[in-house]
């Protein structure tokens, strides 16, 4: 009796019972997430789009672009978690979903590439360029690739903002440094959760780690309006 | 290390030279803002008819040379500039 309790409890069965539920609630609470991200993403883009207004400067439109894919692609895939709560949208479509993964991975992409000039401008080889992409195209789903790219392109990011900081020594730098290493980390176990997809948990610490990180990112936005600087009209 | 400057930072310096040193109220000629600004002569004029054309720049005739003020416009993109400046930088970026 208790020897077919036992095995009762730990069957597959039952845990897949427990777990379906537990999983799909942790995947709807991970999309609904994704909305800080919209948030953050185009706060900090308009900051930058203001920038770009006022001064001309490439470096910061860059920065505009890579938030703005990034609220993009936040918004596609915050809005195909919206699908489990209005069942009637058909937004699972593989094609809307990589779709999102693409946005995100363009403004990822377009983060990198500020880096990028920024160490062609000051004349030095960043220490990042000699980190190449080494993945396998074992025929992986484009979703496999997409996430991988991201997770190259902010850990190109992330050193570049440490050497930046060991540079400046600037305390918002490392703390900025801090936020990509956190969606760095994030978007390797959405990696990691494309490849491994039983593991239910890897989505939703990809979705806290990658708010959290946003939310850091957040900071420069913050100090920026309590500055409270009247630009308007500035040129 | 030796690092390209962008237009924007450029304009920044001549602005920055031209309040800084502008210690009379009188102006400031332009072989200060050449010294300061580390360029050529031909570039540095072109530039600064381009911010006196802005209105970032105010020219005052005198009997020989031309002095160069900053305007209020120019002291406002300053503004404007250090404070994207400093947001830019907390991403690790230059303007």
């Amino acid at each position: 009796m208790i020897a077919e309790f036992i095995t009762l409890l730990y069957s597959k069965t039952l845990l897949t019972a427990v777990e379906m539920p537990l999983q799909s609630d942790m995947v709807l609470i991970g999309d609904l997430l994704q909305f800080i991200g919209v948030f953050v993403s185009f706060s900090i883009a308009y900051v930058a789009y203001r920038g770009v207004r006022h001064t001309d400067s490439s470096a910061l439109l860059r920065l505009a672009t890579a938030f703005v894919f990034l609220g993009f692609g936040f918004l596609v895939e915050g809005l195909v978690g919206l699908d489990q709560l209005v069942p009637f949208l058909p937004l699972t479509a593989t094609a809307i979903v990589v779709g999102g993964l693409l946005l995100e991975t363009t403004g990822y992409f377009f983060l990198a590439f500020s880096h990028a000039v920024d160490v062609l401008l000051s004349k030095r080889i960043g220490p990042a360029l000699m980190l190449f992409p080494i993945f396998t195209i074992s025929g992986a789903q484009l979703q496999n690739v997409l996430s991988f790219f991201a997770f190259y392109f902010v850990l190109y990011g992330v050193v570049e903002t440490i050497y930046s900081y060991s540079r400046t020594k600037r305390p918002d730098t490392l703390f900025i440094a801090l936020g990509l290493s956190l969606i760095s980390a994030g978007t390797f176990f959405q990696w990691l959760s494309l490849l491994y997809q039983y593991v239910g948990v890897l989505s939703l610490l990809q979705i806290i780690l990658q708010e959290m990180g946003l939310l850091i990112l957040f900071t420069p936005v913050l100090g920026f309006a309590r500055r409270g600087a009247k630009l308007d009209g500035a040129i | 290390m030796v690092q390209y400057r962008t237009q924007v930072r450029i304009i920044a310096d001549v602005l920055s030279t031209a309040r800084d040193m502008n210690t009379e109220g009188t102006g400031v000629g332009i072989t200060a803002l050449l010294r300061r600004g580390n360029m050529s002569y031909s570039r540095m004029t072109k530039l600064l008819s381009e911010l006196v054309g802005s209105g970032l720049l105010t020219e005052l005739n005198g009997d020989k040379i031309s002095k160069y003020m900053i305007s209020e416009k120019g002291i406002q993109f300053l503004a404007a500039y250090h404070s994207f400046e400093d947001f830019a930088q907390s991403f690790g970026l230059r303007l």
